[in-house]
């Protein structure tokens, strides 16, 4: 069994605030986890902890083997500079909840972006690797639309291919469909649902209990900075034995 | 004094019975009138003062007014080309985390925004008088008398000012990029520095360029102050015209000519790069 995340002990604290309260959590790989609870909980955090959008400030943080932000000598712990976390990046996609396209580049732009750029790749070879990108997200057709002329759910499935452009080991998704209008979820969580039956290890945080249901391998409720209570899908959102995880999920359900 | 009732017609054909009175914008037909006086005024009191016409024709296209005008023009470009160099770099130190590179950006901010432009000309122009050498010991030596020609004093010192007011801009510019674009650029793998290269200065520049423009065209009439430091760029040129032939009017029409011409195809070409750059934003500003 081989793990694509493991934290142990995780701190992350803004000021005085403690964001991520020693959150120890394991992930298998090929594993389809989905985060829920209240806003503020620290969902978004402990993503961005995972691809070092944030520094933590306690415990570790393994993705894909490797410790997240130190490299290991002796008994000594060396901060990576800026280059060495970027290639560590290269291990995880993230999608925004805001999607956070590149307005000035064409869809197809966006995908090829990272791959030459970063990957240093042929632009050839990135183009119909991103052709065919766009075409498994259903948007052949808008390889020339740029970012405003496309609609929200467009945009989050552009921003997918972009992230899957990069060969990721996991894929972390940050609320991926609230900012859309209700008739465009379905769009995204298609190309999502697609993704995890493809064997895309992957760690959402959603509101979306019927897709945590069907789709994910494992529900995580996070509450103030802790994991609260974690299991199968029908376990959490059906039988939940903690007080907090019953509120919040009759909470969204009504 | 309202007349008529302002219950809606029964049927649209009888709204289109009426006819249309255009509003009567009396107010500008009264200034443009003024304005059209003024004018005449001030053209005939040109048109009869001692202004010989035929000097400004002659001299408009003299060699020393062109060769003026090439230096105010290089000096522009070259002077500009710097400050945006510099402005670029010292605006990325002002926001790194490094806070060393951070003070050194304030400083030079501090200092080249907050003393008269003059004075640095004249302090790049004397530096012979602090620094008698320059160089590299060793390596290469130089008298600074000899380094410091007018065109490298007033390079350094239009460039070095143009690049604290120009660091402002571009630092304006790009936090005015969302946060959410660096988080993007970072997250598919790009440093800090190629995420600002590739994504961030990209979009800023939407915001930077239009201020750039105008500094640029007030760059152009920033030069005539090199000729306290002897640089021969136009309005020096023509002044010294006119300490010999005394047609000092005629001159500084000329030079004043041709300064409007520079600037009018600045303009030009400002507005066509705001269009390149406004590409994606779902907007073209005429
Ligand atoms: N950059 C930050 N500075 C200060 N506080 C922050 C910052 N980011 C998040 N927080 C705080 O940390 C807590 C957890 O935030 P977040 O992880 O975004 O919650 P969630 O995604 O579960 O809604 C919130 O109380 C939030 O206000
Ligand atoms: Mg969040």
């Amino acid at each position: 069994m081989s793990f694509i995340v493991q934290g142990k002990s995780v701190v992350k604290k803004f000021g005085d605030f403690v964001a991520l309260d020693h959150v120890d959590i394991d992930i298998e790989n090929g594993e389809v986890v989905c985060i829920v609870g209240p806003s503020g909980s620290g969902k978004s955090t402990l993503l961005r902890c995972i691809n070092q959008l944030e520094k933590i400030d306690g415990g570790g943080l393994w993705v894909d083997g490797e410790l997240v932000g130190y490299r290991i000598a002796g008994s000594a712990l060396h901060e990576l500079d800026d280059k060495q976390i970027a290639r560590q990046r290269l291990a995880t996609g993230m999608v925004f909840q805001r999607f956070n396209l590149f307005p000035h580049m064409t869809a197809l732009e966006n995908i090829i972006e990272g791959p030459i750029q970063v990957l240093k790749r042929s632009p050839q070879e990135c183009r119909e690797q991103a052709l065919e990108l766009l075409e498994r997200v259903g948007l052949s057709d808008k390889a020339n639309a740029y970012p405003v002329e496309l609609s929200g759910g467009q945009q989050q499935r552009v921003a997918i291919a972009r992230a899957l452009a990069m060969r990721p080991r996991l894929m972390l998704f940050d609320e991926p469909t609230s900012a859309l209008d209700p008739e465009l979820v379905g769009e995204v969580l298609q190309v999502m649902r697609d993704l995890a039956r493809s064997g895309m290890s992957m760690i959402v945080v959603t509101h979306e209990l019927g897709f945590a249901r069907e789709v994910a391998n494992r529900v995580v409720f996070m509450d103030a900075g802790q994991i609260v209570e974690t299991g199968a899908p029908e376990e959490i959102l059906m039988y939940p034995r903690n007080e907090r995880t019953r509120g919040f999920i009759s909470a969204v359900l009504n | 004094m309202q007349t008529t009732t302002q219950t809606p017609p029964t049927s649209s054909t009888e709204l289109s019975d009426y006819k249309i009175v255009p509003r009567r914008h009396y107010g500008r037909l009264l200034s443009s009138l003024i304005i059209l006086g003024l004018l005449g005024a001030l053209i005939h009191a040109f048109a009869n003062g001692d202004i010989e016409w035929s000097v400004v024709g002659r001299f408009l296209t003299a060699k020393a007014i062109l060769w003026g005008l090439g230096n105010t023009v290089l000096m522009s470009i070259l002077a500009m080309i710097l400050g945006v160099v510099l402005g670029v770099v010292f605006a990325i130190m002002r926001m790194s985390s490094n806070s060393v590179l951070r003070y050194v950006a304030k400083g030079y901010i501090w200092f080249f925004r907050g003393t008269p432009i003059i004075l640095q000309l004249l302090l790049w122009f004397n530096l012979a008088l602090v620094f008698p050498t320059l160089g590299i010991p060793g390596v290469f030596e130089a008298r600074t008398v000899d380094v410091m020609v007018p065109f490298v004093a007033a390079l350094l010192g239009l460039g070095i000012n143009q690049g604290a007011y120009t660091a402002e801009v571009v630092r304006g510019g790009l936090l005015s990029v969302d946060n959410g674009q660096y988080e993007a650029a970072m997250s598919i793998g790009m440093t800090r520095l190629k995420s600002l290269r590739r994504i961030v200065l990209p979009q800023a520049m939407r915001v930077i360029l239009p201020p750039i423009g105008n500094e640029t065209i007030s760059m152009i009439k920033m030069t005539s102050l090199a000729s306290v430091i002897q640089y021969s760029e136009i309005l020096h040129n023509a002044q010294n015209i006119y300490y010999a032939n005394a047609r000092v009017m005629e001159l500084l029409i000329v030079a004043g000519i041709w300064y409007l011409v520079v600037v009018t195809i600045m303009s030009f070409g400002q507005r066509m790069l705001e269009r390149r750059f406004a590409r994606g934003s779902g907007r073209v500003d005429h």
